[in-house]
């Protein structure tokens, strides 16, 4: 292999980036090395030069980060197949607007994406983080040395460190291929899953690889507060990146359940998928931090807990990276990268940190000061306190059910026969424990808010908070029962539930009222909790409340056979054009259109009031995306309607099987029992067949009308497309069944193209029945040049030749020649000729035959008298002698001839569609909650850094 | 401290209550005997019956989709999914099926199937036109 020199391969963007990758980690532990000793050395005067190498490191590192993502975008955009990453990701039909989604859809891609952002809040620190500058960034750029050992693509002897992403093809793969010097020219790209071509793949990834970097900076500061000993001074300039965090982690988390509703079939945002889990768990820690360093800040209380929760986040979202890099979740998540043989690296990356966080929380344990005196029963902190404590508890059950596979995994390493546990009911497992989270969590944020840090003047506050407290208790008992009217709470737990998001609700609103005067920029609290009991509602609402409207129990009735099978009957089938009734919807499968390889369906439902009137009209639109080849559909996409309070989700579950498999079509087209007839235009013949009647084993005989009408020689079909040199021709031809009374008229179609015949039948999907036009009629309504008796002519202008009783004479010449069988090139020279001819009766014709000269090459353009089945050819012109050669053949015109067709009555339609539709009510409670919560989160944010800097 | 606690002492204990209750939650991949035997809902993991017919005729009915399944323990079995018949379906190896044993049939509630990856076959698309 090692002798062939390759052609058409670019090697240098290659080199670059394996460079650059070497570079960024080697600076990044430069960095790491150096801010370590700016930290430990900080009291001697050479800390400000270790300082200025931990810098310049640094930037040299993101110079290298930058350098491998360019390089790899380069390579990407310009589709260079001999790198095994683009290979993987890129196709040639891939849009440029999912390059970005192309870019970060396999490991390496979103390795470098969450490197981006470390780089990006690396350069902020720098800029802001002043005396925490060191520490904070040895800890970052200690992070980046192991991301970045990820993409190194090194081996020592067998054990394989990182997947370098510039790899070539032809290193990453063994292939016989390979032995082709110009192998680049004849592969191909793998292109992105088509399930990811959307523009949620575009924005989630970015957002949540930010949200999992932003994590590292409160981790940074709770190190650097442990290792420097500046056990309270950390916690004032970490807030800000925590709430940060927070907003950005959530709102990367919100958009995942967003887009699995949006865009997914999955018809919900949540499913207690490990991957979402693992994404979830570390968001709450981080918020139960964020609350311990507020207690901490204003009480001295819970700084050991603050230490606990960052660190635990920032390791969870390292085990979150295990679980979804590593393969190791198998079977039990849809959406887990494919390995890629890096696990122990992966499990090395959170044993590193998980030591040094334990080994120094460990040892600077007992020095973290604590206030003497415990938390009293009435103050802020002890309730937001016991808050936390649920979060951490929430979290801790999560990872624990979604770390099941990893225990079967460690059991099995020491007990081969060991078969691994399961979870029977995934959803209802998670829900029956978190329920309870958010019973408590929805009273908590409630009732704390109306206490003051450190039981502050508590004997007359007392009254204020009994008075609000009590108030909200029977505000929201009301309006809990109000809102049952609209939704079922199912069980007692259930409307436990809501009530708590209700009462979270009417308190955090009271308290912005009562206590913070309207004064919304101190209030980001009270709308995240706002947001967090609106989310119940919705959640309560979307979730218990869902309803499958695509069921229709009079259809369905007579063929349920019990409770549990109804619950499944969530499809309808739909034919084109016939409305079928859904709860209380009528709704149509109007048309549909192909546009490249997607197929969008237009499905229209309407609603009546009593008096017949339509009062609710909508459309909605869901596509089914093929595969490139037609062979099978690639991707379903819902479409939803979105009301004020409700949602209706509308999705393809199936087609008919001749449209999703182009094999199956033809084994079909293939199967069906066609018969052969033979009409004379304008003739009609009867004939009887046995129809089955759906459903059931009966059949019926019943006889069909059929009558030819003729012949059309420029016919059209959808699926028909016009190639130079084709003969299409198509018989109209009118069906009608006994016992129908609509007379259905046809086009079957046929079209020659060099030796092939296609065929396009013409399916009429009311009668089942299916007309096909037969090879033959090309050898009866044509008459082929191989069967005509050509003979040669010369002849000089004006001079003419008899053939029988014809005369036909050479008229004209003409410069710019013109018929319907030519079309002209550039570079042509074409001559044109007029031929006159007549019979004894007197009775002329024209015909007018070109010759032409194309790349140094003479054709002939025939033209044929129809009437007299006269063909008459220009095959050759001496310019010298001025004496043109007709080649002439005379054939008995086609007469009256029967049109061949075949006629199939058994084809059953295949015009329709099987859709799910559910409806939502309250989605947007769930929506607006969410968003509300992480609106909460960043005005936290920006009243802190705007506290600090009026401080500063 | 003291409240505190006590507050978090309760809270591993209710968190043992939990996880106690939640094993019952947990099973491990059951068979089609085992099914048949007991009458309870169990989740079982194996492999489709490429050779056997697969049922789905949304003329018919659009939420009947039948298939054979051979479990861990080499038993095979025709499974009912009341739904629709899922994308891909015939490209699926292994296959997780959740439901009961009504007669002779496993009715499923819910099925998870395993496709293989993309990239695993790593066979090269060759063009069939050169890239012009």
């Amino acid at each position: 292999m090692e002798s062939i020199q390759y052609i058409g391969e670019h090697l240098l963007p290659g080199q670059i980036g394996h460079f650059a990758i070497i570079l960024g980690f080697v600076a990044g532990l430069l960095a790491a090395t150096a801010y370590f000793f700016a930290t430990q050395r900080a009291a001697l005067p050479e800390a400000a030069s270790w300082r200025r190498l931990g810098r310049g490191a640094f930037l040299v590192h993101s110079a290298g980060v930058l350098g491998v993502i360019g390089m790899l975008f380069f390579v990407m955009t310009k589709q260079y197949y001999e790198y095994q990453y683009v290979w993987a990701h890129v196709s040639d039909d891939l849009l440029f607007k999912y390059i970005f989604a192309a870019f970060w859809e396999g490991q390496e891609g979103s390795f470098l994406l969450w490197m981006f952002w470390h780089v990006v809040l690396g350069l902020l620190l720098i800029g802001s983080a002043r005396q925490w500058e060191s520490p904070v960034m040895a800890v970052l750029a200690l992070v980046q040395v192991f991301i970045n050992a990820m993409l190194l693509g090194v081996y020592f002897g067998d054990i394989k460190i990182g997947s370098n992403p510039t790899l070539l093809l032809r290193d990453a793969l063994d292939a016989p291929l390979f032995a082709n010097a110009d192998y680049v020219n004849l592969i191909k790209g793998n292109g992105l899953n088509p399930l990811l071509q959307n523009w949620w793949m575009t924005i989630h990834p970015p957002t949540l690889f930010l949200g999992f970097a932003s994590t590292t900076v409160p981790f940074a500061f709770a190190i650097a507060g442990l290792w420097t000993r500046q056990h309270t001074q950390w916690l004032q300039p970490a807030m800000p990146w925590a709430l940060m965090s927070g907003a950005i982690l959530g709102t990367g988390i919100v958009m995942g359940g967003a887009w699995a509703y949006e865009a997914l079939s999955f018809g919900g945002y949540w499913a207690w998928d490990p991957v979402e889990n693992m994404s979830l768990v570390p968001w709450l820690i981080l918020i139960g931090g964020i609350h311990t360093n507020l207690i901490a800040r204003n009480t001295g209380h819970s700084i050991r807990s603050t230490y606990v929760y960052y660190l635990l986040t920032f390791i969870l979202i390292l085990y979150s990276t295990f679980l979804t890099r590593s393969g190791v979740l198998g079977e039990t998540s849809v959406h887990a990268f494919t390995e890629m043989g890096l696990e122990w690296q992966l499990v090395a990356f959170i044993a590193a940190f998980f030591i040094l966080s334990a080994v120094l929380l460990t040892l600077r344990y007992r020095e973290i000061p604590t206030p003497a005196k415990e938390e009293a029963t009435a103050s802020k902190e002890f309730w937001m306190f016991i808050g936390t404590l649920v979060l951490l508890f929430s979290a801790l059950l999560i990872t624990a059910s979604t770390s099941l596979p990893v225990y079967n995994k460690i059991v099995q390493f020491f007990q081969p026969g060991f078969e691994g546990r399961v979870i029977t009911e995934q959803v209802a497992h998670y829900n029956k424990n978190q329920i309870w989270i958010g019973i408590f969590i929805g009273l908590l944020s409630g009732i704390t808010q109306y206490l003051r840090f450190r039981e502050m003047n508590w004997q007359t506050q007392r009254r204020k908070f009994l008075l609000h407290a009590g108030g909200a208790l029977v505000v929201a008992s009301v309006l809990t029962l109000l809102v049952t009217l609209w939704i079922q709470a199912k069980a007692w737990q259930y409307a436990l539930l809501l009530f708590a998001g209700i009462f979270a609700v009417v308190t955090n609103v009271d308290y912005i009222i009562s206590f913070l005067r309207g004064n919304l920029k101190a209030g980001g609290s009270a709308l995240s909790h706002i947001g967090f009991g609106l989310m119940i509602v919705g959640v309560m609402a979307s979730g218990l409340n869902k309803r499958y409207i695509s069921s229709n129990p009079f259809v369905m009735e007579g063929i349920i056979e019990d409770a549990e099978a109804d619950a499944k009957e969530r499809n309808i089938m739909l034919f084109k054009g016939t409305s079928m009734t859904m709860s209380g919807y009528e709704v149509t499968y109007t048309h549909d259109t192909l546009v490249d390889f997607m197929r969008t369906y237009t499905v229209n439902y309407k609603r009546y009031n009593q008096q017949g009137a339509v009062t609710e009209e909508f459309n909605l639109y869901p596509n089914v995306l093929y595969e490139k080849t037609f062979s099978k559909i690639a991707a379903t996409n819902p479409s939803t309607r979105h009301y004020w309070d409700r949602d209706i989700f509308t999705h393809i579950r199936s087609l008919a099987g001749v449209e999703m498999n182009l094999e199956l079509r033809q084994q079909r087209e293939d199967s069906l029992n066609y018969q052969p007839y033979e009409l004379r235009p304008g003739e009609n013949i009867q004939f009887l067949d046995t129809v089955k009647i759906r459903n059931r084993d009966t059949f019926v005989l019943k006889q069909f009308d059929l009558r030819a009408l003729g012949l059309n020689l420029q016919p059209t079909h959808p699926d028909y497309q016009p190639e130079p040199g084709d003969l299409p021709i198509s018989a109209i031809v009118q069906v009608q069944r006994e016992g129908d009374d609509s007379t259905y008229t046809v086009e079957p179609m046929l079209a020659l193209r060099g030796r092939l015949v296609y065929s396009y039948p013409a399916q009429i999907n009311e009668i089942s029945t299916r007309v096909r036009l037969s090879d033959d009629i090309f050898n009866r309504a044509f008459v082929f040049d191989e069967q005509l008796d050509y003979k040669e002519y010369p002849l000089k202008l004006g001079e003419s030749v008899r053939i029988g009783d014809l005369s036909i004479q050479l008229n004209q010449f003409t410069p710019r020649p013109q018929h319907p069988d030519y079309q002209p090139q550039e570079g042509d020279i074409a001559i044109g000729s007029v031929l006159n001819i007549s019979d004894s009766a007197g009775k002329t014709w024209l015909a007018k035959p070109i010759y032409l000269i194309r790349n140094n090459q003479g054709l002939g353009v025939k033209d044929v008298v129809k009437e007299l089945g006269l063909h008459i050819g220009f095959a050759k012109f001496d310019p010298t002698t001025e004496i043109a050669q007709f080649f002439i053949a005379r054939a008995a015109p086609p007469k009256d001839f029967a049109i061949p067709i075949s006629v199939a009555t058994d084809s059953l339609r295949s015009d329709y569609i099987v859709l799910e539709a559910i409806e939502f009510p309250g989605i947007n409670f769930v929506w607006v909650g969410m968003t509300l919560m992480m609106i909460g989160l960043t005005v936290s944010m920006a009243h802190r850094i705007g506290q600090k800097q009026n401080a500063a | 401290m003291k409240k505190i606690y006590i507050v978090a002492g309760l809270m591993i204990v209710v968190a043992i209550a939990m996880l106690m209750n939640a094993a019952k939650d947990l099973s491990t991949y059951g068979s089609f005997s085992e099914a048949a035997h007991t009458g309870e809902k169990v989740k079982i993991a194996g492999q489709l019956s490429k050779d056997k017919e697969m049922y789905y005729n949304p003329e018919q009915d659009p939420n009947y989709f039948s298939f054979y399944v051979k479990d861990a323990k080499g038993e095979e079995r025709k499974v009912v999914l009341l739904a629709s018949k899922p994308q891909d379906f015939e490209l699926s190896e292994q296959i997780v099926v959740t439901g009961r044993m009504k007669g002779e049939e496993f009715v499923a509630s819910d099925l998870l199937m395993k496709c293989p990856s993309k990239y695993k076959d790593e066979e090269i698309y060759i063009k069939s036109e050169k890239k012009g």
